[in-house]
């Protein structure tokens, strides 16, 4: 096929939006090769602004575009005034690098990067004008893959993908290539490509999958075609210093969201907090080696021209070396203007003193802390392992070192959350603001505040909360009160999720196949870019629930009996069901479990059912 | 200046898909090229310390630049060659610097002494002749002053000031090329197309702008005498 380049076309519609700069391409760093015999666009779907910064396209990039014979490209999704004047004008939707339509790429990979950007997904799909559904797609259409964190309960979404690639994509991106061009060499048809995609580890291909429902829609089994495993299991790295850090990352030109360059110093936590997916989804914990942290920070500085760089993981302030790493880096970047930043602190001595290592003679903006609940037994409920006393201490150092602000998160509607629980967190926040004010000199206590972020808990498919109810609108309002009631009045930012953003993260989170059919209709009502606020329409999604006879609320706000067949089982993140059922009776009697990476094995299953290590500091710990 | 600071400036473009850049994209750009290229650029000591560096006037979304220049301060001598050649290494294609020298501390800022830009507009359209275009801009230039409306609000340009030299129409492939000299002042100053297309509309003509350039930024030594900023 003669390569298409929309261009001139495209140039033509960028006097008239906001932001030219998302569609120009030509960043330093971008890749192009527009000769190669297999091409790849990698999409994120919301604006350049947002996806830009994705580590996980920054690494399967790099990874593709070093493949023989093989391109990888970006796209990102249009804002709506650019999306209106392309269809006005009949432009595809259209990679950066080299401007060709996204349809006539061999392989099209989507992110599925949280539950409110599924309307997207069909909006860049229709962009690139094919088929939403996979089973309406020829021999002549793409490869759809979709891939990311909400890949593990994909199938809201399944019906708008070939294939979903499970869990992490360094080493499955390559054997997807190898088996796609395979296909293509042998001639194979769309059916016999996706079952031979079907055979490569890791990979979903929902047009194998039928979901058996009774009567009143309830979801009973999973039928599986012959030939396609039973459960898919997750793709996991062994050794995270063995994969190539992208240190020559794309350096954009307008400002994007993470504006720095990014490290991943570990992968996975082992903390064990029973509402956090990300904790479950992606064990064991392996870090990267100081060594190889402080040799990829200088290499990605010097590539990319950052002032800041930001050592990533779900869990930084437990990196076992991050003490050495942090004061090898400060002391090479001393003089150059340029800052290190850790995205979330561990509460307790040593989470203050790592961000006062890294702060070191700059500006102290703010420190974050996560108490997630109010009460002791609330955080026992959730194995948040962490106390008052721990909490307090920490605010007491950060104040008494400088810091002026910080900004703690807190979650409602937790698993046997009562009102003394919620007035827990009024009382907490009171005595973190008497504290921070007491180790704040008199003259400078103006200046100081304390941020209070709730949001309301979602439980996730994966976690030992997946079979709990969410509680509904009117109880989260009610709770929201009882909330604002033991507030301090003074000193203390409240904010809120929105209640009605959190109810659709629910029916996305946990909602079977047949929910996909109203996420069709509400795109097709107008439903896109819903993560961003203005453009939210709660009732355009009741009208699309009532109109496909979904029960939303069953989804959602339903406790779910433990021997109930889930939507999501034949995906296993590598944690067993026997593991999550017994952190949920743990939960439920207010018992704490430890961190296996520094304690026992706590038997979750992922290390001997995924053939992997915890990896700390270099050594594994098998 | 500091001791064991010098001052070097350094000109660039702005062109092809980059003119789509707004001015604080090409700075964080250029910052950027000049940490990639390793130049051994000062740090301001205030509360936030950041590397020491000034721009040119700021030129808009869309339109390119061919003489752009920035002043940065570097903390060891090294030739101006050697340097250029580095950054040029470290910059995307289109915003090359393509000339580099030290300058005196004692040189005022780029921006209080640039006050000329020359530009070229590119009108598209082989319906209207040079000549018609040449006519609709002397009228509108002769009539003495011009009012633009900027985010709701109306300013008015005194034309004989704002426009130092005679505006002139050539032709180029596509169409023509209007050729205007801008003098930019405290108050804002006078968008290029804007007069272009003004005096296109009062004309009836149907001929459009698709591309502008400042061909040039410019200190005014003398009324009259202009000279590149190195």
């Amino acid at each position: 096929m003669t390569r298409r380049d929309l261009w001139p076309a495209v140039e033509q519609l960028l006097a008239s939006v906001e932001r030219p700069a998302r569609y120009i391409d030509r960043e330093w760093a971008a890749c192009h090769d527009e000769d190669a015999a297999y091409r790849a666009v990698l999409i994120y779907p919301d604006t350049y602004e947002i996806g830009q910064a994705n580590q996980a396209i920054a690494i399967l990039y790099g990874i593709l575009n070093a493949l023989p014979d093989t391109a990888a490209e970006r796209c990102y999704l249009p804002w709506l005034d650019m999306s209106g004047r392309m269809r006005e004008t009949g432009v595809p939707l259209f990679s950066l690098e080299s401007c060709t339509p996204v349809a006539d790429f061999d392989l099209v990979g989507i992110t599925i990067p949280y539950e409110l950007t599924y309307s997207n997904i069909l909006e860049t799909l229709d962009l690139a004008g094919i088929p939403l559904r996979a089973e309406h797609r020829t021999d002549e259409h793409p490869l759809v893959i979709g891939g990311g964190p909400s890949a593990f309960n994909p199938e809201p979404v399944a019906p708008f993908f070939d294939a979903v690639l499970i869990g992490e994509g360094e080493e499955a991106v390559g054997d997807i290539v190898a088996a796609h061009r395979s296909a293509k060499a042998e001639g194979l048809s769309r059916a016999q490509t996706l079952a031979r995609l079907a055979s490569v580890p890791g990979v979903y291909v929902p047009a194998l999958y039928e979901p058996v429902l009774d009567a009143d829609g309830r979801f009973l089994a999973m039928q599986v075609v012959e030939g396609a495993p039973a459960v898919v299991t997750k793709r996991v790295v062994r050794d995270l210093d063995a994969v190539r850090a992208p240190v020559d990352a794309i350096v954009p030109f307008m400002d994007v969201v993470h504006d720095r360059f990014g490290l991943e110093v570990l992968r996975g936590c082992t903390r064990g907090c029973r509402f956090c997916q990300a904790g479950m989804v992606y064990r064991p914990v392996r870090e990267r080696t100081a060594d190889t942290i402080v040799r990829d920070v200088m290499a990605g500085l010097a590539c990319t021209g950052y002032d800041e760089v930001s050592l990533t993981s779900l869990s930084t302030t437990d990196h076992s070396q991050l003490e050495e790493v942090l004061r090898r880096l400060g002391r090479r970047m001393q003089g150059t203007g340029v800052s290190i930043s850790l995205p979330s602190l561990r509460v307790d001595a040593f989470g203050v003193e790592m961000a006062r290592l890294v702060s070191a003679g700059g500006k102290k903006s703010g420190l974050t802390f996560a108490p997630e609940a109010g009460t002791q037994r609330m955080r026992d409920v959730i194995n948040k392992n962490v106390t008052e006393e721990d909490l307090l201490g920490s605010v007491q150092r950060a104040f008494e070192a400088g810091w002026r602000r910080v900004k703690l998160y807190f979650m409602i509607g937790l698993p046997t959350e009562t009102d003394e629980d919620i007035r827990g967190i009024g009382d907490l926040v009171g005595k973190v603001f008497r504290v921070a004010r007491e180790a704040t000199p008199p003259q400078q206590r103006g200046g100081l505040r304390v941020a209070v972020s709730v949001s309301t808990f979602v439980p996730k498919v994966q976690t030992p909360f997946q079979w709990d109810e969410q509680i509904g609108f009117d109880e989260i309002r009610r709770r929201q009160s009882v909330l604002r009631d033991s507030m301090p009045r003074k000193g203390v930012e409240l904010h809120w999720h929105d209640p009605e953003v959190s109810f659709l993260e629910g029916v996305m989170a946990r909602g079977g196949r047949e929910v996909a059919d109203a996420v069709e209709l509400a795109w097709r009502n107008g439903a896109v870019f819903d993560a961003w606020t203005e453009r939210y329409s709660l009732s355009r999604w009741r009208d699309a629930f009532a109109e496909t006879g979904i029960d939303a609320t069953a989804i959602a706000n339903r406790e779910r009996a433990l021997d109930e067949p889930l939507p999501w089982s034949h995906i296993s993140a590598g944690v067993s069901a026997r593991y999550l059922m017994r952190e949920r009776e743990r939960a439920l009697s207010g018992t704490t479990t430890p961190d296996c990476s520094f304690d026992g094995c706590t038997a979750c299953d992922a290390c001997g059912d995924l053939g992997v290590d915890i990896v700390l500091g270099g050594a594994s710990r098998g | 200046m500091a001791e064991g600071e010098f001052r070097l400036r350094v000109a660039y473009r702005k062109g092809g898909r980059l003119r789509w850049l707004s001015h604080l994209e090409v700075i964080h750009t250029l910052e950027r090229s000049i940490r990639r290229a390793g130049l051994s650029y000062a740090i301001t000591h205030g509360f936030s310390p950041h590397m020491k560096a000034a721009f040119g006037p700021a030129l808009p979304v869309g339109t390119a630049g061919e003489n752009e220049y920035l002043d940065v301060w570097v903390t060891r001598y090294t030739s101006a060659q050697e340097t250029l050649a580095a950054l040029k290494a470290s910059t995307p294609a289109d915003m090359a610097p393509f000339a580099a020298c030290y300058v005196a501390e004692k040189e005022p800022s780029l921006t209080a002494a640039i006050t000329i830009a020359a530009y070229r507009c590119d009108v598209a359209g082989k319906e209207s002749t040079t000549r018609e275009v040449q006519a609709a801009l002397d009228s509108v230039v002769s009539a003495g002053s011009l009012s633009v409306e900027h985010k709701g609000k109306t300013k008015v340009f005194d034309l004989a000031r704002s426009l130092p030299k005679e505006v002139r129409v050539t032709d180029r492939e596509d169409g023509c090329s209007v050729e205007l000299t801008v003098r930019m002042g405290p108050q804002g100053s006078l968008r290029p197309e804007l007069l272009v297309r003004e005096a296109l509309r009062a004309a009836s003509l149907s001929a459009a702008v698709t591309h502008t350039t400042r061909t040039d930024t410019l200190i005014e030594l003398d009324e009259g005498v202009w000279a590149r900023p190195m």
